[in-house]
């Protein structure tokens, strides 16, 4: 622990507890704001304050006692107040050193920082608030001793440039497309009639369009039409408006480089977010294309790195927020594919997979699947609408034969596009119907591999194959492969299990 | 290697866990009954708790014949599940930590629960019940006796 005493140890910036303050305040003010603003309740809410004030001061105390030093092999962090943690976290095991800049932060050139280990859930080190010199001596003192102690892991990307290269820089122009699909508006929207309804302003609101009501009914059919058009085309507007200006302000300046053997995304207006991606430590890799994205010709690129668990969110419920690991939110599929090679060096980028489709009897079963399972929501309310009379009758007279036809659309274009590839070190499936994925996980990243076969499937002798990989459920959940045949995916399963290996028709036969 | 079988000894553990179940939830129904609804109600629902005990005492030894698991140089593979069957396979070098565990009605049986913990995301821990408790511990040394010094990630 000598390293703890001496002159190597290290200490937040003097300013922290300025900003130890303002999560207090983030935290305890602006709900008591609220409460006294719109006077939702005012039975002494106040005196909360009141304990708040040791809280605080704990805090602060907390800050001023915590110190790092940073070992041969290790990072030493000293934290506590009463009862002291010291914390001893290997350069090895560290997966990403993530800062985050709010406007006060970058008034006093400081950052927030996280470090992640591959434990997943709660990041191991958490330093409010560090300058910058002193996050950029983090960084290369935990990316050098690394590099040091593990000089096999990379060593066609260690030979490379150390020079950051710049992989994607989103233009003003692609957020504001982000913002038109992203949709991010509607939850504000959201968001805003929730706060009216607490402030009670519903009710003025309801007053006064009950007067407005009585004048309408004097209105002819066509201005009722257009009333009742109006209001949703102008939260059409403002929402489209509203996600683009978040997306300006949360991922203004976008910007995914790379260095060595690390990926960097930095983003935001207001609070700049700095994060690293160790290329070893990805997980998997998905692509995501909306209908919206489609017609912009433009995907959305995520990976799952190893320290984001599954709970995060509840074991750190202070400031959890599992954060999307953007590897582009948008970008064309060109300049995907180019990122996927990067990031998955793995990846032979030269030879198209062999894409394989699902057994023969998937459409069928897809088709069969959303007719029943429409029919069963839809079932209830069309036969409560028939016994209402003609109009409502003719009307699901017509939509119902309408579903069939739909029905068997999904089914046709969800297999025509649904394939799956193992080459000799990833295994891809692409699904969708509407919104098109893409699941690249990188064979020896392969926690455990699991068949299901429900009674439906034992009849058409298919099966389910899972997938799962460390750090996934952060986003989406393990990479699920349905209606293969049984022996692909025993063969499939088999193959997978051996962390690496040959391409997908294995000479082997298919086992049990 | 060969599929193996767990312990027999098993169907009994699980015997008495569903047949107590059973009869603690059922007997409760019963109770109430007796007390507040008519003769042909009551008649009905001791009728359902009857099969419901059959079924407890028939359906350990079917999800007896389910279970199979199979251990290979890269890992081992655990087959179970009546009507909807599944079959999960782990790397060896994928284990993190293991336990083997046991309850108080599996100890009077001698047998034991292996539980293996991977760093994945959805399964996390995949248990092999139902081992004589001298075959876990065995199994246990010899899943995690080769695994490396990676990190498992």
């Amino acid at each position: 622990m000598s390293n703890l005493d001496g002159d190597t140890q290290r200490r937040l910036h003097p300013l922290s507890w300025v900003f130890v303050l303002a999560a207090f305040a983030k935290q305890f003010l602006v709900p008591l704001a609220a409460i006294v603003f719109f006077g939702a309740r005012d039975d002494g809410s106040l005196w909360g304050l009141l304990f708040v004030i040791p809280l605080l001061v704990a805090a602060i105390w907390r800050q001023m006692a915590f110190r790092y030093a940073f070992e041969a092999d290790s990072l030493l962090i000293r934290d506590g107040w009463l009862f002291r943690n010291v914390r001893r976290i290997d350069y090895r095991r560290i997966e990403n050193i993530d800062t985050e800049r709010g406007l006060l932060h970058q008034l006093f050139d400081v950052a927030e920082v996280r470090i992640e280990s591959s434990t997943g859930g709660k990041a191991e080190g958490r330093m409010r608030v560090l300058s910058l010199e002193a996050v950029q001596e983090l960084r290369e003192r935990i990316f050098d001793e690394r590099s040091r102690t593990a000089p096999a892991a990379e060593p066609a990307t260690q030979a490379k440039v150390d020079e950051p290269q710049v992989l994607l820089h989103l233009t003003p122009g692609e957020l504001l497309r982000y913002g038109l699909i992203d949709n991010r508006g509607l939850v504000l929207v959201v968001a805003f009639v929730g706060l009216l309804l607490q402030a009670n302003l519903i009710d003025w609101a309801r007053n006064d369009l009950i007067a407005v009501n009585e004048s309408i009914a004097a209105l002819g059919t066509g201005m009722l039409v257009a009333l009742a058009i109006a209001p949703v085309a102008v939260l059409l507007v403002v929402t489209r408006l509203l996600s683009i200006g978040w997306a300006v302000v949360t991922l203004y300046d976008f910007t995914l480089t790379r260095q060595a053997s690390d990926l960097r995304v930095s983003y935001g207006l207001l609070t700049r977010v700095a994060l690293t991606l160790r290329l070893p430590r990805i997980q998997s890799v998905r692509q995501t294309q909306t209908l919206l994205h489609r017609w912009f010709d433009r995907v959305a690129l995520t990976v799952d790195s190893a320290g984001d668990g599954v709970n995060s969110e509840q074991q750190d419920g202070r400031q959890a927020a599992p954060r999307l690991r953007w590897l582009a939110p948008i970008c064309t599929p060109d300049t995907a594919a180019e990122i996927i090679r990067m990031a998955l060096p793995m990846t032979d980028a030269t030879a198209d997979p062999d894409w394989r489709p699902l057994a023969p009897g998937a459409r069928g079963r897809i088709f069969r699947k959303t007719l029943l399972a429409t029919a069963a929501i839809l079932g209830a309310p069309a036969a409560a609408l028939l016994s209402w009379g003609s109009v409502p009758t003719v009307l699901s007279s017509l939509l119902l034969p309408l579903l069939v036809p739909l029905a068997w659309w999904r089914a046709v274009t969800y297999t025509r596009n649904a394939r799956w590839a193992l080459t000799r070190d990833v295994l891809m499936f692409r699904s969708g119907w509407l919104t098109r994925h893409l699941h690249i996980v990188p064979r020896n990243r392969v926690q455990a591999v699991k068949i299901r076969v429900s009674p439906l499937d034992r009849r058409q002798r298919m099966g389910t194959l899972i997938v799962d990989t460390a750090g996934a459920g952060a986003t989406s959940g393990p990479v699920r492969i349905p209606y293969l045949e049984s022996d692909t995916v025993a063969r499939l399963a088999q193959a997978l299990y051996r962390l690496e290996g040959d391409e997908f028709p294995i000479s082997s036969p298919a086992p049990r | 290697m060969e599929p193996r079988k767990v312990d027999p000894a098993t169907v009994n553990v699980w015997r008495c866990e569903a047949v107590v179940t059973v009869v603690a939830l059922s007997s409760s129904a019963v109770l109430v009954a007796l007390v507040r609804l008519p003769g042909p109600i009551l008649g009905a629902m001791v009728l359902a708790a009857s099969i419901a005990i059959v079924v407890a005492w028939v359906l350990p030894s079917a999800q007896y014949q389910a279970l199979d698991y199979e251990v290979d140089e890269a890992g081992i593979s655990i087959r179970s599940g009546i009507l909807w069957r599944s079959q999960i396979r782990l790397p060896r070098v994928r284990i993190q930590h293991t336990d083997v565990s046991q309850g108080p009605l599996q100890r009077r049986f001698g047998v034991a629960t292996l539980k293996l913990y991977t760093a994945g995301s959805r399964y996390t821990r995949i248990d092999l019940p139902g081992l004589a408790h001298d075959e876990a511990l065995a199994l246990r040394d010899a899943l995690i006796a080769r695994t490396g010094a990676g990190s498992g990630v």
